[in-house]
């Protein structure tokens, strides 16, 4: 590989009528800047203008976005919502716990109000959730799991033993067999057994 | 005249240097893993450590989030040991409030705190040697910190403190020279678009003297940046030969 260039912030790169600006950069007077310390990179996408970015090894902090989805830990249960701590955006594993709030109507998208949390979540869930909103003054991240695939992924059984899902709302545990309601995620097809 | 000559006839300062000359800048990067960004860095005598947190979660009261930025947190602290009288009040008192607030000012206007909204960066930085200059050894140590950290920056923030004495701008005042009765003016400069960032003064000058004095310091800061541009590149360097082997 051609050794990259290296830049440090304020480093003027090209015009906007070369590149398009990707990350790591900004735009000033029709030029456009490094803003970070780092390397170049190049990316042709295809016959329109190439995309500049400056990268660094280690990746810098990623703030979990609206329309992310993100993976949480539940820590407390409420019967209005749930309080979970984001732990990954996307397959990024954050160096900060976010938290974050599932409140009862966005736990799944049909009979809203006939939710109820503890069937839906437990503390110590490992929950996928989409991101809707950053939330305002009085609230954190607000999160949905009013989809199919979103919700439960992980948990565990009042026993101790990690449970396997069974249907969208129930999961058992293989050592009791006892059945216990979650809202859960769908299983990605290649991870069933058939 | 105060009975130390600060200016001597042949142009020599107190401590050897001429009247444009700075200090000698040593500066390291990523000191400190457990931070998300540090540097430590020297100007002749006067030693300052500077550590980055962030971007996270706003602590503390939530209503202080800003819904479309970051809000920049800064603690500016001496060690006991920094002064010739060991000091008794590290932080907390008017001098320190007033120079946390001086530090979160300029790095405001140089981090570009858009790409974070509703978080908080935290950059704290401790003078461990004090020797005049303090307010412009903590910003450029604090540059580095923040570039260390990975935190998009619009430039480099380069600081100077600059004096008047006899006609003369010296450049990188020494803590004689500020306790010498000499009017001394702190600048910080974004060296790239000449743009600046902070300027303060509470000293009493004649207004035909400040446009020399602001054109010394602005000098001065590029001359810094130079220094801390060969830093970052070092450091990136040596960065991407370790991940390389």
């Amino acid at each position: 590989m051609s050794p990259m260039k290296l830049c440090v912030p304020g480093d003027k790169l090209c015009s906007v009528e070369d590149c398009i600006p990707g990350t790591g950069v900004y735009l000033r007077h029709g030029y456009i800047y490094s803003s970070l310390a780092g390397y170049v990179l190049k990316k042709n996408e295809g016959e329109e203008l190439p995309v500049i970015s400056v990268v660094r090894e280690t990746e810098a902090q990623l703030l979990p976005d609206v329309g992310a989805i993100v993976t949480c830990k539940v820590t407390s249960i409420n019967p209005r919502f749930a309080k979970v701590h984001i732990l990954y955006v996307g397959s990024t594993p954050l160096k900060d716990r976010f938290r974050g709030t599932i409140r009862k109507e966005d736990v799944r998208a049909t009979e809203k109000d006939k939710v109820e949390t503890y069937k839906s979540f437990r503390p110590g869930d490992i929950v996928l959730a989409k991101v809707i909103s950053l939330g305002d003054v009085q609230s954190n991240y607000l999160l949905t799991t009013a989809e199919n695939e979103l919700g439960v992924v992980v948990a565990h059984s009042e026993s101790g033993a990690q449970m396997v899902p069974i249907s969208w709302c129930e999961m058992q545990c293989p050592q009791t067999h006892v059945k216990e309601f979650r809202k859960v995620a769908r299983v990605q097809p290649e991870y069933l057994q058939a | 005249m105060a009975g130390l000559e600060l200016l001597s006839d042949q142009g020599y300062r107190l401590d050897g240097r001429k009247a444009t000359e700075l200090r000698k800048v040593q500066a390291r990067m990523g000191v400190f893993a457990q931070a998300d960004g540090s540097a430590y860095l020297e100007q002749g005598n006067t030693k300052a450590l500077a550590v980055v947190y962030g971007p996270h979660e706003m602590r503390g009261s939530r209503s202080r989030a800003r819904h479309d930025r970051a809000v920049i947190n800064c603690q500016y602290s001496m060690a006991t040991f920094s002064t010739a009288e060991r000091k008794r009040r590290p932080h907390g008192d008017r001098k320190s409030t007033e120079m946390s607030l001086h530090l979160k000012q300029t790095f405001e206007a140089a981090v570009m705190t858009q790409l974070y909204p509703r978080s908080q960066i935290d950059i704290y930085v401790k003078i461990l040697q004090s020797d005049g200059g303090n307010y412009s050894v903590c910003v450029n140590a604090a540059t580095l910190a923040v570039i260390d950290a990975g935190i998009p920056m619009r430039d480099y923030v380069c600081a100077c403190t600059v004096g008047f004495v006899d006609e003369t701008p010296l450049a990188d005042l020494c803590y004689a020279e500020e306790s010498g009765g000499v009017s001394s003016l702190a600048l910080a400069l974004l060296p790239r678009g000449g743009q600046i960032a902070l300027l303060q003064m509470d000293a009493r000058l004649h207004q035909d003297h400040l446009e020399a004095l602001i054109e010394a310091a602005m000098t001065a800061c590029k001359g810094v940046s130079k220094v801390l541009d060969q830093v970052v590149r070092q450091h990136l360097q040596e960065a991407s030969v370790n991940s390389a082997e």
